[in-house]
């Protein structure tokens, strides 16, 4: 265990690198709190944008034009009705955009998503919004969005009474091929979690009990027979999806407990048979430690067997800090132009831990290849940085946001 | 050995640099290296010296420090080598990582003054976690121009430090007897024509000469090869040659350095196949070896380095930058002349497989 020196602790406002280098830094104009959503548009005058969904209100989304990325510029920002809404994610195909719309409280609106039509980066025109408010909805916590015909997503609905009010999010798909019309044509739950279903309602986790909700939906082109869904304190699941209006179960990675909860992404690795799976840290000061990054031999997909994870570095440098330390998301090899695809290097953020990339060329023994940890933004009530998500785009740029003040960082990977 | 194969990652470019600094006793290392811990130029440099005592660092200097480490106030961080060098290397890594000393981009090795420099080389390249993290970049060897020459004839260690240098610092001219820096300049050509030097008064030197020597990157480009293998201009083929019928010192007079041009391209086989049969025969003869091979089948030079035994994993660059394919290999030998490698790898290359 690596003890600090005397008058040489890790210090949160000093910059930690290996192999990035921040290429530049844009505080959002004041507002630099950034949420789990970020896409890039090619837009048809040539411009690389990047589009930011806020962690929480006032703020909606962002777009900041990276085509010279050392100097950014934001393109458009643009409010939320209300306090009690956020946005958190959005996904971009072409000149679409979906917004994901979370409430704080049941029976709120908006609670769904909407479609805008990003043709004009400087002008977003709404086109429609599918509602999922409900008595017992929040809406979407978070949008999978990369073919341009269906919206998968953890969402509630209005019909759809939980258990327990924790488990109201499950996954949704949206045919959104009319633009104008999206209309569900799928979902599924973890059976038990939904008033009614034959299967007893589940034994809650004993300590960091965040529900058994999905979060990312995760579908890609070379399977698009299969959903690899993070089902929070449910673990990792990988669905059939072949008959999208009745998606079955095909495997159920559940590690939680003894684990801490919380399974956040499922990044498959098509040519290796591999699972990425993330799990998210939640409370501060290290409570919920280890929140990890998982590699998962998934060449069977229904026996999936974990095999390593990332070596983090020490939590007593970093737990202590102020605000998170531990997993969260990863660059998701969105299937879109202008997006970095790389089954051997996988880059992640971890709150105080930064953003970290990894090779995974031996399945085995991960080895971590690069890090950037920022000074901790100034006004951040966290007290270190709080790397929240990250998108790497196909010249190797690395886009880094803050969930709470520090913005987007731009950084260049010397690996 | 193996080339790694068409390369996802940077396999320079990802590692942290590492000069060494050699130099016999009394060449002036400690007075260099109070300057370059002084030197506004060092501000993410971590170095590592032998004793604290010796580099007298003043109070005001230290921003904070413990028993082993002291951070300056220009933002160089100084320790002192623990029990050995790979450990104290490891402990910067790990502390590094996790916060505990700054983020520093590059090292600076101090060797003791008796040492040979080639056990040094040699834990960079066979310690897994030291190679994973850190490439040398260089090996800095300091000469004094008073005792210099004589040190040369004398001292084996010293002629070894001279022949294995990538920069060579010459140092105490101010003092030194008239026509004594020519005469050491003269002698360290015809010894290592492939290190350049520089004159150093009160261990003041540029720092900019004693980093960024060795290639960067995996798309290192000509003249950054060139800086390495031959900064002080094409040593022509012939001077060699010459250089051993210069009447040299008692314990150089065996060290012999030269460039090997290649016309062909080698397959890896034949390549890696003359190496082992060179190191195996005569490694310990072998001071230095780098350059770079055209290996068939890799779209860039091949680079290669090693000491003695050990080679470092061959690292393939993304791409040839110009016309000229011919394979170019730096030797530092001794006691092992030009013609008998050049007709190794000549045997070797007639029972090659032939190229499809």
């Amino acid at each position: 265990m690596a003890q600090p020196l005397p008058g040489m602790k890790p210090r949160p406002d000093q910059e930690l690198a290996l192999n990035m280098k921040l290429v530049s830094h844009h505080e959002l104009e004041g507002f630099g709190g950034i949420g789990e959503g970020m896409g890039m548009q090619l837009s048809r005058d040539g411009r690389r944008i990047l589009w930011l969904a806020h962690e929480s209100a006032p703020k909606n989304f962002t777009a900041v034009d990276v085509t010279d990325p050392r100097n950014p510029r934001v393109v458009v920002q643009t409010e939320l009705p209300h306090a009690k809404v956020r946005s958190n994610s959005l996904d971009v195909v072409g000149d679409i955009m979906a917004v994901a719309y979370q409430t704080s409280a049941v029976n709120t609106k908006p609670a769904g998503f909407d479609l805008f039509d990003i043709g004009k980066p400087e002008s977003p025109k709404l086109i429609s919004h599918f509602d999922a408010s409900g008595e017992h909805s929040r809406g979407v916590h978070a949008v999978w969005f990369v073919d341009g015909e269906y919206v998968h997503m953890a969402s509630g609905a209005p019909d759809f009474q939980p258990t327990n009010p924790a488990d109201d999010q499950f996954y949704r798909i949206v045919d959104v091929r009319k633009p104008a019309k999206p209309e569900e044509v799928g979902r599924w739950w973890l059976p038990g979690t939904r008033v009614g279903d034959s299967t007893p309602p589940l034994a809650r986790h004993p300590k960091f009990d965040s529900g058994y909700r999905a979060h990312n939906t995760n579908v890609f082109p070379q399977r698009p027979d299969r959903a690899y869904v993070g089902y929070i304190s449910g673990g990792a699941v990988i669905l059939d999806i072949a008959d999208k209006s009745r998606p079955k179960l095909i495997s159920h990675w559940r590690y939680s407990p003894p684990y801490t909860g919380f399974t956040h992404t499922v990044l498959p690795l098509f040519e290796r048979g591999l699972l990425i799976v993330s799990d998210e840290c939640v409370h501060p000061d290290g409570k919920d430690w280890p929140k990890l990054v998982w590699v998962v031999d998934a060449r069977l997909e229904s026996n999936p067997v974990p095999i390593s994870t990332f070596p983090l570095p020490p939590v007593e440098a970093f737990a202590k800090n102020g605000g998170r330390f531990g997993a969260h998301n990863l660059h998701e090899n969105l299937p879109v132009p202008g997006s970095w695809k790389s089954e051997d290097v996988i880059v992640g953020t971890f709150f105080g831990g930064g953003v970290r990339a990894f090779d995974v060329s031996n399945p085995y023994q991960p080895q971590e290849i690069a890090y950037f940890v920022p000074p901790a933004p100034k006004l951040s009530r966290a007290g270190s940085i709080q790397l929240n998500d990250v998108y790497v785009d196909d010249r190797r740029l690395v886009y880094t946001v803050d969930r709470f003040a520090g913005g987007l960082y731009v950084l260049e990977m010397t690996i | 050995m193996s080339p790694s194969p068409a390369p996802t990652r940077d396999s320079l470019a990802g590692k942290l640099p590492v000069s060494l600094i050699t130099g016999f006793l009394g060449s002036g290392k400690t007075t260099l290296l109070k300057r370059l811990l002084r030197d506004p130029g060092m501000n993410r440099a971590a170095v590592i010296i032998n004793e604290f005592g010796e580099v007298g660092i003043d109070h005001e200097l230290v921003a904070s420090s413990s028993e082993s480490m002291t951070l300056l106030s220009n933002g160089c961080l100084c320790c002192t080598v623990r029990t050995d060098l790979q450990e104290t290397l490891r402990e910067l890594f790990i502390k590094r990582r996790a916060g505990e000393v700054m983020a520093f981009d590059r090292v600076f090795v101090e060797t003791t003054g008796l040492a040979d420099p080639v056990p040094v080389l040699h834990t960079l390249q066979t310690d897994g976690m030291l190679g994973a993290q850190y490439r040398l970049d260089c090996v800095v060897t300091l000469i004094d121009a008073v005792n210099g020459l004589q040190n040369l004839d004398d001292m084996p260690e010293a002629a070894k430090q001279a022949a294995v240098a990538d920069r060579i610092v010459i140092t105490k001219s101010d003092i030194a007897e008239p026509g004594a820096v020519a005469a050491l300049e003269a002698r360290l050509a015809r010894m290592n024509p492939y290190a350049a030097h520089c004159l150093a008064v009160n261990g003041e030197v540029d720092v900019a000469f004693l980093r960024d020597v060795g290639p960067r990157s995996t798309h290192a480009m000509p003249q950054d090869l060139e800086r390495w293998l031959a900064p002080s201009g094409e040593a022509r083929p012939e001077g060699a040659y010459l250089g051993e019928r210069v009447r040299a010192g008692a314990h150089d007079a065996a060290i012999r350095s030269f460039c090997l041009w290649f016309e062909k391209a080698f397959t890896w086989d034949t390549f890696s196949a003359a190496v082992q049969v060179l190191t195996s025969l005569r490694g310990s003869d072998l001071l230095r070896v780098k350059g770079f091979v055209n290996v068939a089948g890799e779209p860039g030079p091949v680079l290669v380095q090693g000491a003695q035994h050990v080679f470092h994993p061959p690292v393939t660059l993304e791409a040839w930058a110009g016309e000229d394919r011919r394979s170019r290999i730096v030797f530092i030998t001794r006691n092992l002349s030009r013609e008998s490698v050049e007709a190794l790898f000549a045997a070797v290359g007639t029972l090659a497989a032939p190229l499809n």
